[in-house]
């Protein structure tokens, strides 16, 4: 063996701790004028809106990629509100405004906490945008103003619907929505009789999300129809949220792709909206919602702090995770990322409680465990009696009902109650089992499914048994053997999480790798000295 | 009318000694439920009539309408020997009374069911093999009389549709002797070859009584000792004796009156006794009535002491033929008496068996219990198979008490087959609701059923998907699981015509999963329902009970296709390395294929996770030259714990590694489970984990950092290591005339197959062609088969081994391999370029 020059390594140098180096993607960055820049940041509206509206502590939230040209927006915000003359009753210092520098969960979402932090009383969002409802702030949305080649478009409107009786729904990705009007009453003049324009709404759970459909000329409110006559021309790559939301209810669907997305980007989307795409990609989805429905342990994960009914739906979730007798923790990490969630390597699956864009985490990212929407995770736990597939889609919170929660209640009690009639002893250590469930993603039966199912049922039981015996705290009296192989428990109620740490690691934390030896009889071992021991009793020599 | 009760049958249950459980096992078609409807008729279960038509034991349609039995079915019938005398014949194995119980179980023959068998064979203690005498020892005969040498079973056998070789070839006596001779020889060579030494000799002899002869359609059949008593009392020798002499090189000397061993006298050729005093008579039978010779029929008649009720007298041709033999030798006499006297009691078999049948150590109570086969010990009940009631989606649990009584109301501990004693996983405890006797497509209640019987079970079906063991006792291990001699490699994916249906496809999938030991019911990446089966047929019978029974809904049902496995051709190039997300831990690591011997044996369950990890090293160690600090250092089996890719250890002074360990083996499930090139799982790849460098602080290197970069290193070493797909290969035997072979060759090697053997089988223009054809080949072959051969070729596929699939890497978009691999991306709805490299290995 070679001589040890050095100590050997055991351990990475702590000096690696702050090698942390970020790979920065540079793009070429033009440089704007600033026309250009009032113009795409749309500051004179935004002036407008913030003089109107009196706000004095406003925040500015930029996505990543527009963040460089955040301090001259604030430079010509500036410029803009000073120009215009303040109402007579107004008084006090000018407005204050603070760019809000990174979000917290994502950047479609207004983050209201960040703007919190500043204590603003206004919130201005740029870029585009998931127009979820929110609880707290005003919000002032800019989507941006980009440039769109009108006669290109047209043309390939053209090209795309040859038949101007076709009933056709032109649309566009936010950041283009201010091109809608003019494109739709050029379309409409060119003979497409049947051609309806949309609007921009904030009501993610429309028919068509965040959109109303309008007269392409008058722009008047037009009767929501069945879509399911209906092809949709898009402009822009929509989300993919908004391409499995729309894939069931209408006929076809168009993407026509700009400028703004990267080459790579166009591609991956018009692969994304190819006709045969959708159904795989809601295939893959399904496989997710069976993966769920035999997970044990579900974590919701809390991905949002403004989508106005966040609360609400968490505590739906956690309750129609209850009603199916399965566990459930809350988590919230931020930005979700696969390092993040396998440090949960105990949950089965997990649901995102976030707008309607951002619960959509697709596969791409390389998570442990499958992370589903809250209207996936539904159709998950609706029981292989009544779960269909492929007919609607949705993501987001807004729908999280609370009309399903009762359905559900009724059924955790029903379900194992038809076996239970006959054999019942009322012997809790001989109680009879419930029939595991089969698992159809990978074709074998599970018993873990429903983890907190028999425990409720156990300490329910017990809590009865107390009150019977006279109100007698249950915890006051003889000690009472546990028995073998009993399930962890926290607090008296059953934990999955700790069982899994019991059961299914192998390392449970410093000093548990220590064997403690059965105590046994003591014996009599070697006496002696050393030109020859004797061994026990016997006088034998060794 | 049914000359039984079942309380006789109870009453019999309670003698072990005096039942007898077997199957009834061949090659398709060489007429195992035709030679069981003539016991049946015996036991008054159907007329005699009808016997050898009706076929009873394939109770459902299409197994009528196909004339193939694709269920096994048991059925229990009451047997008597005719004397006193007969039972001291019964050697080996103690007796109480002449009075018997047969559990007959009737498999069906094609390779595509072979699971049925498996399941049948567990349950059963003897089985009787059935051999065409004109086609011969075929593969299927050789594949279950392997599985019952595994499971400990004995064999007798009979060789079948003799009156074909009389009627239809016309053969001589001396030819059919050696006809028979040849088949009892090439049976013995099988069980030679995969004989267990605890089973004792179980060779099959002629003069030993353990080879009977017959005709199932006929419904007539005899032993050498049929023959052997008639003539013992005329010779004046014992019947022992006399049943040596009437097999083999012995001949009776009509000018002596003495008996010899040379066939020669002054030169002459003289007869085989065989011949002369078991053949002659029949064959003079055969000659008579087909020629209708009346008086000479009289005459023989006569002189063999056969009434003929008036009705068969009238008869002519081959029904009279039938009515003749049927009269001068019973099948089912022959045969019961064959089970009888040589087949063991549950008591005999269960003293050798428990070895083979428990997991456990063998001196703990249920061990001892199934040893002695003690209806008073803890139960110890194996499910073999479910069997559907007439209550949609409920089933039977077809099992056999090894040991204790099972009766209605008993609250018995269901163990899956993941059950490990001392664990809750795969336990549950729920009371036995109903007992039921399994008399073909019917049920009889019954109230209990102890030891050494084969019982259907309600009301637990629902906690055991296709197998288990049930037992009282709270120590005992499971009963061994079943292994399978078929795999399910050909899949079809299902979808419902109408979105609203699928709860109901859905419910039929779990009925299906259930309904067959061998199915595999699953739902893939992209959110397709699959089936999968062991062959084109089983897929076939599978998915229409699905479409018509289980689920009765309208489905859209795909091509069918394989399923790959990924592997590699080599090993790593260099060492792979993943850093995690934090950059603070590294994990170096090669990937290297694995032994295929190796890779078969952990499939085969020989090699486990389970095993003690010092003794699996010793294995490794010699038979698979592995180091031996390797060999203890494995760290997990994977896919599912239990798949063929291990993960070893071979770091060194690495501080923190227990840790880690947990994390890493989550991400070796996970890649395993899904490789990098297709999303395929992986196989026989052994992944050694070189070198791992750890943050010094424990919440920077938890399984969030370290579970991604165990699937993302491992994905870069297998990368690196000349990545391959596997595809599955069927073993083919082809029986067809040698005028047809041109044609067989030709659409072989239109499909890539690889002939590897050819022999003729003797005395016959028929050759048997073996070739190995990869499954993905295979759909359709048997119809090209047919139409290149004019019909003259019978193939029989099996599942045999996974080959690698050449044509070149299946990361060169323009190769033949990387076509089918975009394909299959593109059908999973992944990226259809495969992730290079660099997406999973980080520089240093």
């Amino acid at each position: 063996m070679a001589e040890l020059s050095a100590a050997p390594v055991l351990s990475t140098p702590a000096e690696y701790l702050f090698e942390h180096t970020v790979t920065e993607n540079k793009a070429p960055i033009q440089r704007r004028t600033d026309d250009e820049l009032r113009n795409i940041y749309e500051v004179a509206r935004a002036a407008q809106e913030i003089r109107q509206g009196g706000w004095k502590r406003i925040a500015l939230q930029f996505p990543d990629h527009m963040l460089r040209d955040a301090p001259r927006v604030v430079q010509a915000l500036n410029t803009e509100l000073a120009s215009i003359p303040r109402s007579t009753d107004a008084s006090g210092p000018p407005e204050r405004i603070y760019i809000l520098a990174d979000t917290s969960y994502s950047s479609c979402c207004v983050d209201e906490i960040a703007a919190e932090h500043v204590d603003a009383d206004v919130v201005v969002h740029y870029g585009r945008s998931c127009l979820s409802p929110t609880s707290r702030l005003p919000v002032i949305y800019i989507f941006t103003h980009h440039d769109l080649d009108h006669q290109e478009t047209v043309a390939a409107f053209e090209q795309q619907y040859p038949d101007k009786q076709t009933p056709a729904i032109l649309m566009a990705d936010v950041t283009y929505q201010d091109h809608i009007p003019a494109l739709a009453s050029e379309l409409f003049a060119l003979g497409y009789t049947n051609l309806v324009s949309t609007a921009i709404i904030h009501d993610p759970t429309g028919q068509i999300p965040n959109r109303k459909l309008v007269h392409p000329q008058t722009l008047t409110d037009l009767p929501t129809p069945s879509l399911h006559s209906h092809s949709i021309f898009h402009v822009s790559s929509p989300p993919t949220s908004l391409l499995l939301a729309l894939s069931s209810r209408v006929a076809a669907l168009h993407i026509h792709p700009t400028a703004l997305d990267t080459t790579a980007n166009a591609a991956a989307a018009a692969a994304a909206a190819a006709p045969t795409s959708t159904p795989r990609l809601l295939g893959r989805r399904y496989a997710r919602v069976l993966t769920l429905a035999t997970a044990g342990i579900v974590g919701i994960l809390v991905n949002t702090l403004s989508v106005s009914n966040y609360l609400a739906s968490v505590d739906t979730l956690r309750r129609q995770l209850a009603a199916r007798g399965k566990k459930s923790y809350t988590v919230v990490v931020g930005k979700l990322n696969a390092a993040k969630l396998a440090n949960f390597a105990e949950v089965d699956g997990w649901v995102v409680v976030g707008c309607w864009e951002s619960a959509l985490v697709e596969e791409d990212a390389g998570f442990y465990r499958p992370v589903v929407t809250p209207f996936e995770l539904g159709v998950a736990l609706m029981g292989d009696g009544e779960r269909v597939w492929g007919g609607e889609w949705w993501g987001g919170i807004e729908r999280v009902g609370i009309e399903r929660v009762g359905e559900f209640e009724i059924e955790g009690e029903g379900g194992g109650g038809g076996e239970r009639g006959e054999g019942d002893e009322g012997d809790d250590s001989e109680e009879e089992s419930a029939p595991p469930e089969f698992d159809l993603r990978t074709g074998r039966l599970v018993s873990h499914g429903r983890p907190m199912k028999k425990g409720a049922a156990k300490v329910e039981k017990k809590k009865d048994e107390g009150r019977a015996a006279g109100g007698n705290p249950p915890s006051g009296g003889a000690l009472a053997l546990r028995p073998k192989a009993e399930l962890a428990m926290v607090n008296g109620v059953v934990s999955p999480g700790a069982e899994y740490l019991r059961s299914q690691r192998t390392w449970q934390g410093l000093g548990s790798d220590y064997v403690a030896e059965e105590s046994t009889a003591i014996e009599e071992g070697r006496g002696g000295v050393a030109r020859g021991y004797t061994v026990g009793g016997d006088q034998e020599k060794r | 009318m049914v000359n039984f009760t079942i309380d006789e049958i109870r009453q019999l249950m309670d003698k072990p000694t005096n039942v007898r459980n077997m199957t009834v096992i061949a090659h398709v078609d060489h007429g195992k439920s035709t030679l069981t409807d003539s016991l049946l008729a015996k036991a008054g279960i159907i007329s005699s009539g009808k016997a050898g038509e009706a076929r009873a034991t394939d109770t459902r349609q299409d197994e009528q309408e196909r004339g193939i039995t694709i269920k096994s079915t048991a059925i229990s019938l009451y047997g008597t020997l005719p004397s006193d005398e007969d039972i001291k014949d019964i050697v080996g194995q103690k007796t109480d009374g002449k009075d018997f119980l047969i559990n007959l179980i009737d498999s069906p023959g094609h390779v595509d069911f072979s699971s049925e068998v498996t399941a049948a064979l567990r349950v059963t203690d003897g089985a009787l093999v059935v051999v065409d005498t004109v086609e011969g020892v075929c593969v299927q005969t050789e594949t279950v009389l392997r599985q019952a040498l595994g499971e400990r079973i004995k064999p007798v056998i009979i060789i079948n549709k003799v009156d074909r070789a009389l009627l239809e070839l016309q053969v001589t006596k001396e030819d059919l002797y050696q006809t028979f001779s040849r088949t009892v020889e090439s049976v013995n060579v099988i069980i030679s070859t995969y004989i267990d030494q605890s089973l004792g000799d179980i060779q099959v002899y002629p003069d030993k009584g353990t080879v009977a002869f017959g005709s199932g359609l006929h419904g007539w059949a005899f032993t050498v000792r049929q023959f052997a008593t008639r003539y013992a009392k005329k010779f004046g020798v014992d019947r022992n004796k006399m049943m040596e002499r009437l097999w083999g090189d012995n001949f009776f000397n009509p000018h002596t009156k003495k008996w010899s061993k040379s066939g020669t006298h002054e030169g002459k050729q003289l007869e085989r006794a065989f011949n002369m005093f078991i053949l002659d008579p029949i064959f003079k039978i055969f000659s008579a009535v087909m020629n209708f010779k009346k008086e000479e029929i009289a005459t023989l008649l006569d002189k063999l002491q056969l009434k003929l009720t008036p009705d068969d007298r009238e008869k002519e041709g081959k029904l009279l033929l039938k009515a003749v033999m049927r009269t001068f030798l019973p099948a089912a006499d022959c045969l019961l008496e064959m089970m009888i006297l040589h087949l063991p009691s549950p008591v005999t078999a269960q003293r050798y068996r428990v070895e083979t049948l428990y997991e456990g150590p063998m001196d703990d109570e249920a061990a001892i219990s199934i040893r002695d086969c003690n209806s008073k010990g803890p139960l110890m009940l194996y499910v073999s198979k479910m069997v559907p009631t007439n209550d949609k989606g409920r089933f039977y649990a077809f099992g056999r008490v090894f040991s204790g009584t099972v009766r209605s109301g008993l609250k018995v501990r269901i163990q899956g087959p993941n059950y490990t004693p001392g664990k809750k996983e795969d336990l549950f405890i729920k009371a036995v609701q109903r007992t039921v006797l399994m008399m073909g497509g019917k049920v009889e209640p019954i109230d209990d059923m102890p030891a050494g019987n084969i019982v259907g079970l309600v009301g637990i079906d629902q906690f055991l998907l296709k197998s288990g063991t049930l037992t009282t006792s709270e120590t005992a291990h499971n009963l061994k699981v079943m292994k399978f001699s078929v795999s399910p490699v050909v899949q079809r994916s299902v979808a419902v015509k109408n979105a609203q249906d699928l709860p109901k496809l859905v419910e039929g999938l779990k009925r299906l999963s259930k309904s067959d030991p061998c199915v595999l019911v699953m739902t893939n990446e992209s959110g397709e329902h699959v089936v999968a089966g062991a062959g084109e047929l089983h897929l076939e019978i599978c998915l229409k009970d699905l479409e018509e029974d289980h689920a009765g809904v309208p489905l859209n049902i795909s091509d069918p296709v394989v399923q790959y496995r990924e592997t590699v051709g080599a090993k790593s190039s260099i060492t792979a390395l993943s850093k995690s997300p934090n950059k603070h831990n590294r994990l170096y690591m090669i990937a290297e294929p694995m032994e295929e011997e190796l890779s078969k044996e952990i499939e085969s369950g020989r090699i486990g996770p389970r095993d003690d990890f010092k003794a699996r090293a010793r294995i490794l160690a010699d038979d698979f030259g592995w180091d031996v600090t390797d060999a203890r250092k494995i760290w997990a089996f994977g896919p599912d714990t239990n798949g063929a890719n291990l993960l070893v250890d071979q770091t060194k002074a690495v501080q923190y590694l227990n840790e880690i360990k947990d994390s890493v083996v989550s991400g070796f499930q996970w890649a395993t489970r899904e490789g990098p090139v297709a999303e395929e799982p992986m196989r026989s790849i052994r992944f050694n984990i070189m070198d791992v460098t750890l943050h010094a602080d424990a919440i920077h290197r938890g399984g969030g950092q370290l579970i991604p970069t165990a699937r993302r290193v491992l994905y870069a070493a297998a990368l690196l290591a000349e990545p391959a797909l596997l595809e599955p290969v069927f073993l083919v035997e082809i029986q067809v005339p040698e005028s047809a072979m041109g044609g067989v060759y030709g659409v072989l090697t239109r499909r890539r197959g690889h002939v590897f053997a050819e022999e003729q089988r003797p005395g016959t223009p028929l050759f048997t062609i073996k070739a190995y054809l990869p499954v993905m080949e295979s759909f359709g072959f048997n119809g090209d088969l047919r139409a290149g051969t004019s019909g003259q070729a019978f193939p029989q596929s099996v599942f045999d081994h996974w080959q690698i699939l050449p044509g070149g890497s299946p990361l060169d978009p323009t190769s033949k391999v990387g076509t089918i691999v975009q394909e299959m991306r593109k059908r999973k709805g992944i990226k259809v370029e495969v992730p290079g490299v660099d997406h999973y290995y980080d520089k240093l």
